[in-house]
């Protein structure tokens, strides 16, 4: 936000209407979000190939502003790309607590959405959205690379959408307090 | 040394070994009739040639269970609407197949330099299974009896550390043994 104050007036010089720009902060800083909606490098199973193949040059995630990082501290969404395993379920809770606020989860493909085909298994989780919040689902086993644009076209619509007021720099669900994992009860 | 050398020196070394009447693939394959005597035929082994050690695994033989338990064979009445006639009893056994209260070890030994296979298999008690630990004779043997003992609870005596390693610590009982029933954790909510 404070690169948006610095530097906006510099930006608007080189408006044609000249050095006044008038806009509300929250549109200002949502357009900064989304427009820059830096996803975890985080692949589970099978559906980070498809992931992988969105970030390469012939889908080209990068016109929309969506560079994969290395590092939970620089990201701010998490494609949770494949089946969730027990043994991974603690990881990311502790990963997802490690992405700075405001945090958005993408749940891809069948299995991170509800157990898909392992839903009978000993060792599956029955969906990523019973142990962190979950902003979009995408079906399919795997979704193509267009279904994981348009979940991210669907995710920009969705941070327009936050006020800055109301939830006081966070997303909806954690806007009553961040380290609750149910949403129900997040949501109040 | 080929395959029929080979086992016939097998053979003449050790008592309890017969080739088995179906082989896996166009391997030479054997069974040997006493667990105990493992040590010993995989040592004479490695002093034959077989210095890599492809795999250990195991085998559940036994039947369907209850329907509480994991049934192999499909319940063709799953998806029939609520109260109508099933079709089929169910869950019924493979007819002719050997089903019985047995855990069968499958070893796995090349000879690198004379480009041979040789399977090995040993039939152990469903109940209290144990074999003797090959760790000391080939590396490989340490985490492959640590993922034999997790799935199917086969203890593996003189292993350096027979603990689970696939498996998350939560997770009670043997996954792949077919008489297993999930205890629900904190994650099946």
């Amino acid at each position: 936000m404070g690169v948006i104050l610095e530097r906006l007036p510099g930006v608007a010089k080189g408006l044609p209407g000249g050095e006044l720009l008038l806009t509300t902060a929250d549109t200002v800083i949502d357009w900064g979000r989304k427009s820059s909606v830096w996803p975890l490098t985080f692949g589970l199973a099978c559906c980070a190939i498809e992931m992988m193949a969105s970030y390469a040059s012939r889908f080209d995630f990068d016109r929309m502003g969506v560079i994969p990082r290395p590092t939970p501290r620089q990201a701010d969404v998490m494609i949770v790309a494949g089946t969730v395993v027990k043994k991974m379920a603690d990881p990311i809770i502790q990963i997802y607590h490690q992405m700075p606020e405001p945090r958005f989860v993408i749940s891809m493909g069948s299995c991170a959405n509800c157990g898909g085909p392992y839903w009978d298994s000993y060792s599956v989780v029955k969906g990523v959205d019973k142990i962190i919040p979950v902003d979009v689902y995408i079906a399919g086993c795997p979704p193509r690379p267009e279904a994981l644009q348009y979940a991210v076209i669907k995710l920009q619509e969705k941070i327009m959408k936050m006020k800055l007021a109301a939830t006081r720099g966070a997303a909806p669900q954690q806007a009553s307090g961040s380290r609750e994992l149910d949403p129900a009860k997040a949501l109040g | 040394m080929n395959a029929e050398e080979l086992l016939s020196r097998l053979g003449a070394q050790f008592a309890g070994i017969e080739k088995t009447s179906v082989a896996v693939k166009d391997y030479p394959t054997v069974r040997l009739s006493d667990p105990s005597a493992l040590g010993a035929v995989f040592s004479w082994l490695k002093k034959q040639g077989f210095e890599y050690l492809d795999m250990i695994t195991a085998v559940d033989y036994k039947g369907p269970v209850s329907p509480k338990g994991y049934v192999m064979d499909p319940n063709p009445n799953a998806f029939l609407p609520e109260g109508a006639t099933p079709q089929v009893e169910a869950p019924t056994a493979t007819p002719g197949f050997p089903y019985r209260e047995a855990i069968e070890l499958v070893y796995c030994a090349s000879h690198l330099k004379g480009k041979l296979k040789l399977f090995l298999k040993v039939e152990l008690p469903r109940q209290n299974p144990s074999a003797p630990s090959l760790a000391g004779l080939f590396k490989t043997a340490d985490w492959q009896e640590r993922e034999v003992f997790d799935l199917l609870g086969v203890r593996f005596e003189g292993h350096p550390n027979l603990t689970k390693i696939l498996t998350p610590d939560f997770i009670q009982g043997h996954p792949l043994r077919k008489d297993y029933e999930h205890v629900p954790d904190r994650f099946d909510r």
